[in-house]
């Protein structure tokens, strides 16, 4: 599925990194590559989102990149 | 406690004990001792002021009237303080003999409110791990005081997490301040062997709040830390997992010998597989606790929000909710979680391998739901050492122990039941116990009776939604029932069974409308009415959950309705259904090893209460069922 939004930072745990998403929900970010680790950029990504994780974030389900763009 | 204060205070100072090593902690309470519940310090008898005792007489007792008791006890009691004159009553004196006859004739006095040896009290214990100052979130949950009654010794805390660094393996070492702590050998679900090492931080920090090593001169303090350490990895290097290993590491650690799981984890979705690992491990005596989650929504992330996980929300230093917690109708408890929007010193510091290297150690200061589980887990520790039973008892000392969250009373969806105490929960535990009959029993009776009967929470008995085997008891109990019958009073076997009229009361009886499970999903309607009738009526007038009730879990109700069968014969083959059906529930239950029905002083009466009542259930329906001989 393809998502649009903003990659953030949060401080939790032993450090977060979400997708502060247009549809209005936070995903877990997984997959990508490391440079998509930057606090407040917008991105467009296609990827998946994976129901079935546990994790230590907590923050919402994760959502695993395969393609991601800087918009 | 106002008996604790006017004890004559000779403290040991505070540094002294800190100097004490780890192994000479302090006797961990027996519980078991009916003696204890009158006392609020642990008796240790190193503690007693020699030929000394204390007497705490009822409110407004005057000296005339103790004058009068002390010369039949042979003691010379004086009220303890002027000041408070004969408003408290509370009197020391000198004693000789033997110090528990004496008390226990004192005791008997409906004068006196409670009696014991006058004992020194210790300034609470302070640990002298040099970090231990900037532990905030041990004080939160006055935990010094705690540690005076007991450090978690010999209950197994599972951490299912990112592993622990608990052995030096490969590229793993033990983080400093986990050396020489107590460790039993875990598993490694992600790699599939017995070397569940930390390769992410997360898990080490979280087992540190459970158990660091504390007062040993290093970095910082745990809660239980004297309890053991079961390392149980099920997420990897990035701190994620699959509900599937999470489920197996769940049943996995229950049947290895944990009594409290801790899962610093949460996320996916509901899952039949993990929610009924969760209840296996809580029927097997174990208390799961939760992390409600950091999404600061109001949703309670799975694992936390399964009936039987113990949910725990995130506070800071000043009680206030971490603006990170999730919270929702499933909260039971908050704990420190750290607030670090207040700085990095209001994180929670423990001791973690260092996430870019797995060798090297550091103190870390996180915040989240995942560091404010571990401190209920701890308690739970707690809880269990100090001689807690079952998962009931841990979970409902906690709740009653628990302080007000500032602004907040009673249960919120923020907080739960408050914010954690783990001396609350102690003396809790101590109330819980002394309230709790059936702890007066023979330790191999309460043993059978936490054997645990119920698997399915659908019902307050043992059955599935749909129990056959209750059926079955109903065929069986109507056979005898007609043989017992004389060849002209017999209505004939398939007779009985073809008429609607007895057959649909005696299937509602027993297994309910079973048929409705096949086709319609299971929801809060469709498993209530697929229950026995007994159950039906207990949880509509009693609400789920609650015990089984012993007027309804009785032949009242075929009786009621069997003196209205006198009059109109027609109602005969119904009320004989009934009855063969009650018959059949009640005598199954008694048979199954009930668990305790609500009101009765003692569970072992409600076997005998349920065979009575089936055995009266059994002669209504053969009435019932008898052919008229005219």
């Amino acid at each position: 599925m393809k998502l649009s939004g903003t990659v953030g930072f949060r401080d939790l745990e032993t450090g977060v990194w979400v997708l502060e998403a247009d549809d209005g929900k936070t995903y877990l970010l997984a997959g990508g590559d490391r440079k998509i680790k930057k606090s407040g950029a917008r991105i467009e990504a296609e990827g998946d989102v994976d129901a079935d994780s546990a994790t230590i974030a907590m923050v919402g389900p994760r959502f695993v990149v395969k393609q991601y763009r800087f918009t | 406690m106002r008996k604790l204060l006017t004890l004559t205070f000779a403290v040991t100072m505070s540094l002294s004990l800190a100097a004490c090593n780890r192994g000479s902690a302090a006797p961990e309470v027996d519980l078991t001792r009916p003696s204890y519940v009158t006392a609020d310090l642990p008796d240790d008898p190193s503690a007693r002021v020699p030929g000394r005792i204390v007497v705490d007489f009822v409110d407004g007792t005057t000296k005339a009237e103790i004058d009068a008791m002390e010369t039949d006890w042979g003691v010379d009691l004086e009220f303890n303080s002027q000041e408070e004159g004969p408003i408290d009553s509370i009197t020391t004196g000198a004693y000789e003999g033997d110090l528990d006859a004496l008390l226990a004739k004192i005791r008997s006095n409906p004068q006196v409110e409670a009696a014991e040896p006058l004992m020194n009290v210790k300034a609470s214990f302070v640990p002298n791990d040099p970090m231990y100052a900037q532990q905030w979130n041990l004080k939160a949950i006055n935990i010094e005081q705690a540690w005076e009654v007991t450090r978690g010794k010999g209950v197994i805390v599972a951490v299912l997490d990112t592993g622990i660094a608990w052995e030096n393996h490969d590229d793993f070492a033990v983080v400093p301040d986990l050396e020489d702590q107590r460790f039993v050998e875990g598993w490694d679900f992600v790699n599939d062997d017995a070397h569940a090492n930390d390769d992410h931080g997360h898990g080490t920090h979280v087992a540190g709040t459970i158990a660091q090593a504390t007062n040993n001169g290093e970095g910082v303090a745990g809660v239980a830390f004297d309890a053991t350490l079961m390392p149980v990895k099920v997420l990897d290097h990035f701190g994620s997992g699959n509900t599937a290993d999470i489920a197996d590491a769940i049943r996995w650690a229950a049947d290895h010998g944990a009594k409290v799981i801790n899962m610093s984890l949460g996320g996916g979705g509901r899952s039949d597989v993990m929610e009924k690992a969760v209840m296996y491990a809580r029927n097997k005596g174990v208390v799961v606790v939760c992390a409600a989650g950091n999404g600061g929504r109001g949703v309670v992330e799975y694992p936390a929000a399964y009936p039987g996980s113990f949910a725990v929300a995130a506070v800071g230093p000043t009680g206030t909710k971490a603006p990170y917690s999730s919270w929702g109708k499933e909260l039971d408890i908050a704990a420190p979680g750290g607030d670090k929007s207040q700085g990095e010193a209001a994180g929670i510091i423990q001791n973690t391998i260092d996430p870019q290297d797995v060798s090297q150690a550091v103190y870390a200061s996180y915040q989240g739901t995942s560091m404010a589980t571990p401190h209920v887990a701890g308690v739970a520790a707690l809880l269990f050492a100090a001689g807690a039973k079952n998962p009931d008892q841990v979970e409902k000392a906690i709740i009653l122990g628990a302080k007000a969250a500032p602004g907040t009373k009673g249960w919120t969806d923020q907080f739960g039941h408050g914010l954690l105490n783990a001396k609350g929960a102690l003396d809790a535990l101590k109330k819980l116990r002394a309230a709790d009959v059936n702890e007066l029993l023979p330790d191999e009776v309460q043993a059978a009776q936490q054997q645990p009967v119920v698997t399915d929470t659908v019902s307050v008995y043992s059955y599935s939604a749909t129990n056959w085997k209750v059926f079955g008891w109903g065929a069986g109990l109507l056979a005898f029932v007609l043989l017992t019958l004389g060849r002209k009073e017999r209505p004939g076997y398939l007779n009985v069974l073809a008429t609607p009229g007895f057959l649909v009361p005696m299937l509602l009886t027993t297994v309910g409308v079973f048929f409705v499970q096949s086709f319609a999903s299971p929801n809060a309607i469709t498993t209530a009415i697929t229950l026995p009738i007994p159950d039906w009526l207990n949880r509509i007038i009693f609400g789920r959950g609650s015990l089984a009730n012993p007027l309804v879990y009785s032949a009242a109700l075929p009786i009621v309705l069997s003196l209205f069968a006198i009059k109109f014969k027609g109602m005969r083959a119904m009320v004989g259904g009934l009855a063969i059906g009650f018959a059949a529930i009640l005598g199954y239950s008694a048979w199954a090893n009930a668990p305790a029905l609500a009101w009765m002083p003692f569970t072992f009466l409600a076997i005998p209460w349920l065979a009575g009542n089936a055995l009266v259930c059994l002669f209504l329906a053969r009435a019932m069922l008898k052919k008229e001989t005219a």
